[in-house]
């Protein structure tokens, strides 16, 4: 039984988990969940994000556990791995999660990290199609996975493997136009189910909030929600909201459409929308700048005025 | 474009919180490890030794 599960996460870990996103998301395409957003520009952005970092960032990580790390740390391979699979599954865990959410929650909340997490924010839609849609910048330095690799490194790949086979199932599913979490609502019986689950992992329902186009509503929170895996981090610092409801639109609400290399390669190639984030002279966030815009005792007005100020 | 103040404080005071946090799993274990008596270290070394000297002693 054990070698069957293990053998699930090794084939995950692999070629596994692309076959499943791209199966899931085959199935959202089908029953139109994309709605009428999904054009030409965000097709091509989607699959090269989907792509090119499996080809280019994966070879790079690497060198860096089988070069980098046998010349930065000698003799240190394999040195911790006396620790007993569950202390190391609980080490793994909150070292690489938690390093994702700091990564995750600067870029929200640093002005100059802001674009370089943009391109994750700018789709209109939900789903597998997105779910890896990063900014080549941003994936290179995703900081969690060279700690979880120096990790290994030092002995605990055994159960890195799981912990990032679970990690990847749930951030997946987190980021699904699937609202597989409904059912823990609505159902009397599982509602307890739901208060610990929606505290202690990303669901639709939460992560969803975070990609909402806008706060005005309540339920969306594109400034919290910041959890990967683990929705606790939300909770203990407070940058979490929970509404058990489903934003109305999702992306940017001054999303002008910028051409899929400059959401990909910023600041390497820029954007030519004028006023864009990611052109050459643009502001570095969109939303401080209207905020500004408009006077003090208008700051109430300025949600209800969002939609108006999308520039698509 | 500067970061907000307010904003700067708070991620200062939820680092010291996260370095306390990432403490945690290795100060419970090793508190396990105590109330155990559990050396898991030291089997794994003496297993090292042992398989060094199995080695050594074949032709």
């Amino acid at each position: 039984m054990i070698k069957f599960i293990e053998a699930i996460f090794q084939n995950l870990s692999t070629w596994g988990l692309p076959v499943l996103v791209l199966i899931v998301g085959v199935i959202e395409f089908a029953l139109g969940l994309y709605k009428k957003h999904w054009n030409r520009n965000e097709i091509i952005l989607d699959i090269v994000c989907y792509t090119v970092p499996k080809i280019v960032v994966r070879p790079f990580v690497a060198y860096f556990g089988l070069k980098f790390l046998p010349y930065a740390l000698p003799g240190l391979r394999e040195a911790f791995s006396w620790i007993p699979f569950w202390w190391g599954f609980l080490i793994i865990a909150v070292f690489d999660d938690l390093t994702q959410y700091w990564y995750h929650r600067l870029h929200h909340e640093i002005p100059f990290l802001w674009r370089f997490h943009r391109t994750h924010h700018s789709a209109p839609y939900m789903g597998m199609a997105m779910a890896s849609r990063q900014n080549v910048i941003y994936t290179i330095f995703f900081s969690q996975t060279y700690l979880t690799t120096t990790l290994v490194y030092l002995g605990l790949g055994y159960p890195a493997l799981f912990v990032k086979g679970i990690k990847s199932l749930i951030t997946t599913a987190a980021h699904s136009s699937i609202p597989w979490d409904k059912p823990f609502y609505k159902i009397k019986w599982l509602n307890p189910i739901a208060w610990v689950l929606e505290r202690l992992i990303s669901t639709p329902a939460t992560h969803h909030a975070h990609h909402a186009a806008s706060n005005d509503d309540g339920i969306g929170h594109y400034k919290g929600n910041f959890g990967n895996m683990f929705f606790v981090w939300d909770i203990i610092f407070g940058t979490g909201i929970i509404t058990r409801k489903y934003p109305a639109a999702y992306g940017l609400k001054y999303y002008q459409g910028e051409e899929w290399y400059a959401q990909f390669l910023w600041p390497i190639l820029k954007s030519k929308k004028e006023g864009s984030e990611l052109s050459a002279n643009g502001p570095m966030v969109s939303d401080e700048v209207i905020l500004k815009e408009l006077p003090k005792e208008d700051s109430d007005l300025k949600e209800s005025t969002a939609p108006s100020l999308n520039l698509t | 474009m500067n970061i907000e103040p307010a904003i700067a404080n708070r991620i200062v005071k939820n680092v010291l919180v996260s370095l306390l946090i990432y403490a945690l799993p290795i100060v419970l274990m090793f508190l396990s490890f105590y109330l155990s008596g559990e050396r898991p270290w030291k089997k794994n070394s003496n297993s090292a030794v042992n398989s060094q000297n199995e080695k050594t002693i074949q032709p």
